[in-house]
């Protein structure tokens, strides 16, 4: 398997001019405007095979967006290095932007004021495509995004989530063999979000596209990403499956029980935090290295009729990701 | 080149939608010639008065002439880029395999086309109802240099226009201000497009004739008009010629700077 993208120890940095409040602020910041450096990245390195259909999470703010943003070409990077199918991004060669897309949930690049097909037409001429592949790439696009009927309605008329797939179909005309998703499932309704995952889990899969993705919805993660990185404060805390981010970062583990006998159940509180209590079920969440004696001494004092040593759910993991507190800070 | 007519052809379209606006848009052009009109009439009403050496019919040559070259060079969409620049817009057209300098000329001369169309309908009507004295130019010679200064100016404010829109690389909340000093206030003002740059004393004349602002109006007018031949011509196409790369290279010089500064705002 060859590399499709490669980074190693990127650095962004940004200079913002601060401002105070206010209008005396303002003029302030005119007259002696006080500049600062953000540190959007801090030495990232990875890699990504052909093929690979990647996560990035984090809570916001942590470099995902500036990552895709430098891998598409729209940043230069401030050291560091960064190879995508072995193109310098930076360059924004011809060959190297007909290869990939970049699709941001809130950014359009739809004509507002055009139906949609207006778009893609012009589209087929940026990217240079003939009528045979223009015409069979549409086609099977308006199937799997079902859009038929949207493409002749002026883009402003539509939907937010017609909108959305408008985007893709204009972003995906040209068959990029590299996909950056920034996220795609943003302010989408559940059914529409669920069409757009069938859709890039097909798309991945269909032409071993390489595909990263950020997302803040649980859901795009664990049904499309088998590899996460974890990005928080520009850096990478983590790399690797789904399931590992859950063993190495669960501090704790869950005992589900079901009781016989309702007596002395407000004593659970000794043997664990109790997260949910509906007699006869409870469950309570142990410090990892404490949940045998934990689950001893609920068997000793409480009348078992059965119990279960779990995992935390994936979806707790990420949440506390999400909110960059994985790390217990 | 099947992808700028493509543009050429969407920008033709876009234009259209808004077709209320672009209308109104046409009647204040209308209304401002009327105004222009009036305005040059009444200061000349006294007949035989003469202010800087412009008598009634020649400035009357001077607006009119002055109202066609204005629509087909001052008009431009690239007066948007610097919000693209500010909002981010503009990572849509970096990710996509095409020029963004050349999809914004497309739109340009798409626009150009379009005004002109409408402003040459206007011009007959109104010139059917103020018979002002309009010279028609019969060289065909003093015509192609008229053409080639038009070119000219064309290059020039589009070059100048895309210096000012870089400035929100770095400021992005400079752009409204930066584009109102230069295209407003400078442009309009050392440009011929409110007064003739030839009322004005010697010293002054000369040191905006060596500025670029009068090779978007006031030259291509005065070539039309046949009031410059010979060696100023030539002189006037040597200085338009400089400024024209002059400009063109500090474009591009200015935009590879900007985008390495370029921080795709907006997500």
């Amino acid at each position: 398997m060859d590399r499709a993208i490669i980074v190693d120890h990127l650095v962004k940095n940004f200079e913002v001019i601060q401002k105070e409040p206010g209008l005396t602020g303002a003029v302030k910041s005119l007259f002696s405007p006080t500049k600062k450096q953000v540190h959007a990245l801090r030495g990232v390195s990875f890699s990504i095979q052909t093929g690979e259909l990647v996560g990035f999470i984090g809570p916001n703010g942590a470099g995902k967006t500036t990552t895709l943003k430098t891998l598409s070409g729209l940043l230069y990077p401030t050291s560091g290095f960064v190879s995508v199918m072995e193109y310098d991004p930076w360059e924004r060669k011809p060959e190297f932007l007909k290869q990939i897309a970049l699709v941001m949930g809130q950014k359009n690049q739809l004509w507002w004021d055009l139906p949609a097909i207006e778009t893609f037409e012009l589209n087929r001429a940026i990217y240079e495509l003939n009528t045979r592949e223009y015409e069979d790439n549409l086609k099977e696009l308006v199937e799997l995004l079902e859009i038929g009927k949207l493409i002749n309605i002026p883009v402003r008329k539509l939907s937010l989530g017609q909108r959305m797939r408008m985007e893709l179909t204009a972003a995906l005309l040209h068959k990029p063999k590299v996909l950056f998703l920034d996220e795609p499932t943003i302010g989408l309704d559940l059914v529409a979000q669920q069409k757009m995952r069938d859709f890039i889990y097909e798309y991945n899969r269909k032409y071993q596209a390489t595909i990263i993705l950020t997302s803040h919805n649980m859901d795009d993660l664990v049904d499309l990403a088998r590899r996460v990185i974890v990005v928080d404060e520009g850096k990478i805390l983590f790399d690797g499956a789904l399931e590992e981010l859950v063993e190495k970062f669960a501090k704790e583990k869950i005992i589900k029980a079901t009781l016989a006998k309702s007596d002395g159940i407000v004593d659970l509180e000794k043997i664990g935090k109790v997260r949910k209590l509906a007699f006869p079920e409870v469950v309570i969440s142990v410090p990892r290295n404490a949940i045998a004696v934990a689950a001893a001494e609920l068997l000793q004092n409480f009348a078992v009729d059965d119990l279960t040593i779990e995992e935390i759910p994936i979806e707790d993991v990420i949440r506390k990701v999400f909110k960059g507190g994985i790390f217990g800070k | 080149m099947n992808k700028y007519f493509q543009i050429f052809k969407i920008s033709f379209q876009e234009e259209f939608t808004y077709k209320i606006n672009f209308v109104m848009w046409r009647v204040r052009n209308v209304f401002q010639i009327i105004v222009t009109y009036y305005l040059w009439d009444t200061i000349f009403s006294a007949p035989g008065r003469e202010v800087f050496g412009y008598d009634r019919a020649k400035i009357m040559t001077y607006i009119f002439t002055l109202i066609i070259v204005r629509s087909i060079v001052l008009s431009a969409r690239a007066v948007d880029v610097s919000s693209d620049v500010a909002e981010g817009n503009l990572s849509n057209y970096l990710i996509r395999p095409m020029s963004y300098f050349k999809y914004w000329f497309t739109r340009d001369i798409a626009s150009k086309v379009l005004n002109l169309f409408f402003a040459a309908g206007e011009f007959a009507i109104l010139f059917v109802i103020l018979k002002p004295p309009f010279f028609f130019q019969t060289n065909i010679y003093v015509f192609l240099s008229f053409l080639m200064a038009i070119v000219l100016a064309i290059l020039i404010y589009f070059s100048l226009l895309f210096i000012i829109s870089a400035v929100p690389f770095w400021a992005p909340e400079l752009g409204w201000g930066s584009q109102f000093l230069v295209i407003i206030v400078m442009l309009e003002f050392l440009s011929g497009a409110v007064f003739p740059i030839d009322i004005l004393p010697g010293v002054y004349q000369k040191i905006v004739m060596s500025l670029p602002f009068p090779y978007m109006i006031f030259f291509p007018v005065q070539v039309y008009l046949g009031k410059i031949t010979g060696m100023s011509l030539i002189q006037g196409f040597v200085i338009s010629i400089a400024w024209a790369v002059a400009l063109y290279l500090a474009m591009r010089y200015v935009w590879s700077r900007g985008l390495k500064e370029y921080q795709a705002f907006g997500r």
